[in-house]
Parts: C-alpha cells; structure tokens; sequence
C-alpha cells in the first residue's frame, strides 16, 4: 500500500496538498503525522476535543491511498469475539446436523471408541477451519491484501484489559489466535486510533504509538476549512462566522462549538438564505451551536457583544 | 546525529518527561527519515514520537526551543568528526593568513589562546569552549550560583591564564596598545560567549534538580507546616501520587474464577444453539470499589491536614468514585456536593471559610452525623475519621462512634498528632479507639500516600 501510494506521501507538504485536494484542510503537525505512519509504520493516537476531525482525517486517509477504512468503534465491555473473530456457531451446528448421517457411514464398523475416535481424527479440525472463522475488524484489517486503514475510534471507551490485548497489534501487526495459530498481517495496515480523554490511557499503549494532538484550528484555518466545505457561502458572511465561533471558544461553556459546528452551522445559514449575521438569526439558530441548555441561556444575552467583538475583528 | 539527539532526550527527561528508550529509537528513525534541516518539521516530527500527552508536549516545546537555539549557535561545533577535519583545516589556512596579519603588525603572541583570538575564527574558538565545558561539568551544574565557577574554570582550561600573562607584560610595554585593545576586547567577549554557554547548559539540563530536591523533601515534611507559597507545588504533588495508586488499582475490576463453570449461564446463553454448549460461561467475582465517607476535623491546626487528605482522595475519583466527604468543627456538613459543583481549589478555600477556625466539639458532631449519615453506612463502606480527638473537655459522645464501627467495613481513625501526644490535655483518643479498625498518625504525604493504598488494597 505504502510502496503502491508513493508519489502521494513523498513528503508532508505533498500530503497536505493531498488532503486539500480531498477537501479536508489540516495543519502540518496532522500532514507530518501521517507521514511518519506510514513510513515508519506506526499507529497514531490522535487526541482532541469532539468534533475536530480525528474521524474524518482516518476516512481522509483512507481515501488517500485509496484503501479501505476498516472501523471499530470501542465501547465499554467490547471483548475479543467482537473485535477480532468468532467462529460460526450457527453454521458448525448446521453442519454437524447435516453431516449426521455421514459421521455415521464412517464411523460404522469401527471396533471400540478408541477406534472411533482415531477415525474422526483423520478428518482434522473440519469444524475449526478458516471457513467457520468470522472475521471481525482487526482480522479483517490483519488479513485485507492491499493493506488497510483501520481505524479504533473512542479506545478510551474500551476497557482496560482491551487496551492491553491491543498491543500485540499495534506493535507487531499479529495476533494471536489459539485454535489456528499466529495472524501476521499481509500488509502492514496505518492504523488511527482517537481518544476524548475520558480516561487516562495505559502508558505500554503510548509507547507504541505516534501521539498527535489536535487542537481547535486557528482561524485562518477554519475559514480555510468552511470554504472547502460549504463554498457557496460568501466571504464576508464566513468571516463573520469563523469570528463569532473564535469569540464563543473563549466563553466558558460547557460544551464549545467545534468544527464539526461551525460546518453545520455554514450549511444552514446558508439554507437560510442569510446574507450577514445578526442578533435575530443568531439567536434562532443558536441551538446548533450549543448543546447544553445551560450554555445557551449563558450566550443569549451576550450575543450582541460578542458579534461587536467578532464584526471588529473580521 | 545521535549524539545530538542523546542529549537533547537527556534534557528532555531532566525536564520531567518520561522517555523510554523505545521511544528514543523512533525519535532517531523519525529523524533520519526527515533530516534535520527543516527544523519546524523535526519539531513536530520528534514530538510525535517522544511526547504522549498535551501537558508533556508544553513542555517538550519549550526544551526544543531552548535546546536547539543553543545547538544553532553551536552547530559547527558538534562533535562529528567531519566538521572537526574541516575546522582544522580552516584553522591551518586561518594560521596563514594570522601569520601576515602578525607580520604586519610586527609582533607575535605567545600565547595559543592569544593567537586563536586574533584569528577570529569563531568556530574553532566554539569547539574549544564545548570541549573545555565538558570536561570543566558545565551539565553537571545544580544550582545558578555555580555559574561563575564554572565560567572561571572554562576560561582556564582554555589558557585564560596565559593570556591574561600575556596582556600584562604587553601593557606594560605599552607600545602596541592597539592591538592590546583589541586582544582585551576579544577576551571580554569570549568570557561572555563562555558564560552564555555555561547559562544555557543550566538551563537545558538541571534546571530542575533543585525543584527535585524539594519535592523529595516536601514529601517527608509535616503537612501542618507546608508554608503557603508550596501549596500549588504540593497540590501538583498530591496529583502525582493520586494518579499512581489510581493505576495501580484501576486494573482489575472482575477477578474470574478459571475453572469454575457457572452452569446457569452457560446453559442460558446455549439455548440458541440447541442446547449444544458452545459458549462456556465462568464464575466471576466482581471486585467492588469500596464506598468511602471521610469525616475531617477541620478546626485549628488539622484544617491543613484535612485540606490534603480531601484533595488526594478527590484526585483518587477513578478508582474512588463513592467519596462523601464531611467536614465538622462543632456543626457537622456534608459537602461532598460543593466539591462536586465547584472546582477543587475554590471548594477548599470556601470549606475553611465556613467551617474552620472554631472550637471542636466531637460530640455534637457526631450527633449531626448521625441524622446526616449514619443510616448509609453498610458493610461495604469505609469511614475514615481525621481527627486530633481534642474535645475541649466535652463530652465525647462515643457511642455514636461505637455504632458508625458496628455497622461498616472498616474505620481508619488518622490522628495528625505523634503518638506521645494522644490523650494528653484535652485529647480523648483512648475513648474512641477502641472502636476503630485501625488508629494511625498521618500529618505527611507518604502517610496519606500509604494510608490510601491500603483503604485501595483492601477493597479488592
């Protein structure tokens, strides 16, 4: 994959043209990130808070390379049989009952159990194969030919002892499998791995990966960002905007707007037809921005000095 | 290269930062891979790899700036052999050119130091200083006084003595006092580069050992005389040891029984299957965290005491999730909601606002506890009591305490006094002991630190 995609990450600077060219805007930390991944084939540990593309520069990635994004989202209680394989259940005993007759066929005219059992052992783990094996997204990560992206989203949600059976992955893209053996990957897959930091993770697995903080972007950066995404919205109207998102950022909220906001918020007023910000459209549209009762009521009646703030600096 | 980088890690780790030597590897293999030309892209490169939280990268900034400035200046004068056979060779053709330049003014120095001076050539004069610095313990500096020595002992093994010789016979002479000047004055300047280099070797690598040296001391120290201006230092402290009992407990939450089939289960979760059993289910036991009520004396010289014990165990949060906290002089409140809406710092200060300074009185706060509290405690709750047990002569009302013991798990009474002070004046600690699991002096942070490991310990 890496050998295949070469011309596309022969640099950061190249990967960040890259991203643009996909519409996802990031600074050079993001762009020299996933370069040092894919050339010294680490896994990233991206941080942050909500909403400021950690999933999106995985599915980015995956784009970029065009190579597909395997995904799995962590969450309290996720063990082995989710995250890595199962074996068919339903199907081996489907095909017990079916075979019944002809387990009976071979096993006629055998002498004793001893006997019995030597026969059913000549036909070796038939029911313990791969075609009873289910893969789940590490294997299948583990397994794709033309290599992957695989994406862990939210491992803080995981629990502990996940976290430790995710090492033998991320530092020898193998895994252990006691019925069939050792899994080593075909093709060293890039694997992201995000955290909102609602637990401290363990310090084996930051040692294994790239640590990659993104912080809310800055605000030539943001503009940047609404253009490519909403780029019917005119310059002034998304001056103002980015301003006003800048000043909310600075108020102590429960919650702050992140990118993903202020997008969404681009797209509606957009909808809505609005040429340039005041008090009434803000007001009714607040709620897009903020997701806590609390902090709305907190914002309304500052909305008028924060749009003087945010119209004196645009 | 590695050289560099070594020394930089070395800075880093004397910075504070956790660095493994894993983690140096792929620093390296990031380096090679990007070069060391286009520094903000190393920056970022080697944070990646060598920084794994917001709080170290801060920091990891800093020293990066800070490190490789210095390294700027210095960059010829790394010690790779290359750069050194260039140096001398320059420093050969350099002398050429000094000779005529001695020549024309008539008169040789002595003196290397002299000579290398009047050559200007700045490089060689820097591989020079690095090396004298080395060999003279500029890294090994501890405090900012030692500066000046070290200076001094540079400026020497460079031949400073000589010189200084030198210039006072010339002086004396006085018939070449331009070029006197000017030999005076290229001194000058090289005793500052020398003592600018010096600064930053104590800078990059033992700013921090004096702050080390407090740290170990502030630990051992009684913890009703931390002065007020380490407050913040030994709340950063308390944090720390907070953060690593928390890991050390945080394991384990279910211990299962290898082994032991749980029968119901598994026949449960089989009935899709037919009854055929392909999921074994086994016993497990879950490890519960304890429920924890601490009750803080916050009269007089406890207060202190108390304010660390609430602040350790409020950063115990992941592990202790079930902390309700009480605080008493004579009235007893519970404030385990105020810790809970307000920031840490600003419900300290507010608790000692209200509720401390007054005269204890244990009795009738045992009596407010027992319509506050009393009815939650279980057998899975550990109470922890802080107290100097000094009653002013009231009465003790003991069989509160004798009940509060019957009903939980455990009771830690943590006693900030020294032993030999119990039940002297007004202390009526022998009253309430019998009914505690344990009685324990705590007034330090490793006794808080022990104290809490084992309330931790025995939940599980």
């Amino acid at each position: 994959m890496i050998i295949r995609n070469q011309e596309k990450i022969n640099s950061p600077e190249t990967i960040k043209q890259q991203f643009e060219a996909l519409g996802y805007i990031c600074s050079d930390a993001i762009a020299t990130s996933v370069y040092l991944a894919c050339h010294l084939q680490k896994p990233i540990l991206v941080e942050g808070p909500p909403g400021v593309g950690k999933t999106e520069l995985a599915k980015k990635t995956s784009e970029l390379l065009s190579a597909p994004l395997i995904r799995m989202q962590c969450y309290e209680g996720l063990d082995e049989s989710k995250a890595l394989y199962e074996w068919k259940y339903g199907k081996q005993l489907l095909y017990t009952q079916l075979l019944k007759d002809q387990l009976g066929d071979v096993m006629r005219g055998a002498k004793g159990l001893d006997e019995s059992v030597s026969r059913l052992h000549q036909f070796g783990d038939i029911f313990y194969s791969d075609e009873f094996l289910e893969p789940r997204p590490l294997l299948q990560a583990l397994r794709s030919e033309g290599g992957a992206v695989l994406l862990i989203d939210e491992i803080d949600k995981a629990d502990q002892e996940f976290e430790a059976f995710l090492l033998e992955l991320l530092s020898d893209y193998q895994i252990s499998i006691p019925e069939l053996g050792t899994v080593k990957a075909k093709s060293k897959p890039i694997v992201l791995l995000t955290s909102n930091n609602t637990r401290e993770l363990g310090d084996a697995l930051k040692r294994r990966c790239l640590h990659l903080y993104i912080p809310f972007p800055s605000k030539a950066i943001e503009q940047k960002i609404i253009s490519a995404q909403v780029p019917e919205l005119n310059d002034k109207l998304r001056q103002q905007l980015v301003a006003f998102i800048g000043e909310l950022r600075d108020m102590s909220l429960k919650k702050v707007p992140a990118v993903s906001e202020t997008i969404d918020w681009a797209r509606a007023l957009l909808l809505l037809n609005v040429e340039s910000l005041d008090h009434e459209w803000i007001k009714t549209t607040l709620n897009l921005l903020l997701k806590f009762q609390d902090d709305i009521e907190a914002v309304e009646p500052e909305i008028d000095n924060l749009l003087k703030a945010a119209t004196k600096e645009s | 290269m590695q050289k560099v980088l070594g020394d930089f890690i070395h800075a880093l780790r004397h910075a504070g930062l956790p660095i493994s030597s894993a983690e140096t590897l792929d620093a390296l293999r990031a380096a090679q891979l990007v070069g060391i030309d286009n520094a903000p892209l190393l920056k970022h490169s080697l944070g990646m790899t060598l920084t794994k939280c917001l709080q170290h990268r801060l920091t990891y900034d800093q020293v990066f700036d800070q490190y490789f400035n210095s390294y700027d200046q210095f960059k010829e004068a790394s010690s790779s052999e290359e750069t050194i056979k260039a140096l001398e060779e320059k420093r050969q053709t350099s002398n050429n050119i000094d000779e005529e330049l001695i020549n024309a003014y008539g008169t040789s120095f002595q003196s290397p130091l002299a000579q290398q001076l009047m050559d200007n050539d700045m490089s060689s004069v820097q591989v020079m200083i690095t090396s004298a610095a080395t060999a003279s313990g500029a890294r090994e500096i501890a405090f900012v006084t030692q500066i000046p020595m070290v200076t001094y002992r540079i400026m020497q093994t460079l031949g400073n003595g000589e010189l200084q010789q030198e210039l006072a016979v010339l002086a004396s002479s006085d018939e070449n006092s331009a070029e006197v000047q000017l030999l005076r004055q290229r001194r000058l300047l090289l005793q500052q580069q020398v003592r600018d280099y010096v600064e930053q070797q104590y800078l990059i690598f033992n700013q921090n050992e004096p702050n080390k040296l407090r740290e170990s001391n502030l630990q051992k120290i009684n913890l009703t005389s931390v002065d007020h201006r380490n407050y913040k230092l030994m709340g950063e402290l308390v944090r720390k040891a907070a953060k690593q009992l928390a890991s050390m407990h945080s394991r384990r939450r279910r211990i299962t029984k290898r082994g032991l089939l749980d029968v119901r289960r598994t026949i449960a979760a089989n009935a899709a299957y037919d009854g055929f059993l392909f999921h074994t289910k086994w016993k497990s036991t879950r490890v519960d965290r304890p429920k924890v009520m601490v009750i803080c004396d916050v009269s007089g010289s406890v207060s202190e005491v108390a304010r660390f014990l609430m602040l350790f165990l409020y950063c115990l949060q992941d592990v202790l999730p079930k902390v309700r906290s009480f605080v008493f002089s004579s009235n007893m409140a519970e404030v385990t909601e105020l810790f809970e809406q307000r920031g840490m710092d600003q419900a300290l200060a507010e608790v000692m606002l209200k509720w401390a300074n007054l005269p204890s009185d244990y009795g009738k706060a045992l009596a407010d506890f027992t319509s506050i509290a009393l009815d939650d405690i279980d057998n899975r709750t550990t109470v922890i009591m802080l107290g100097d047990a000094r009653n002013n002569n009231e009465d003790g009302n003991v069989s509160v305490w004798e009940e509060i013991y019957r009903r939980s798990q455990r009771v830690l009474w943590l006693n900030p006094e020294g032993e030999f002070s119990w039940d002297s004046a007004d202390s009526i600690m022998s009253e309430y002991a019998p009914y505690c699991t344990h009685v324990e002096t705590c007034n330090s942070l490793r006794d808080l630190n022990r104290v809490l490991g084992s309330v931790l310990k025995h939940s599980n």
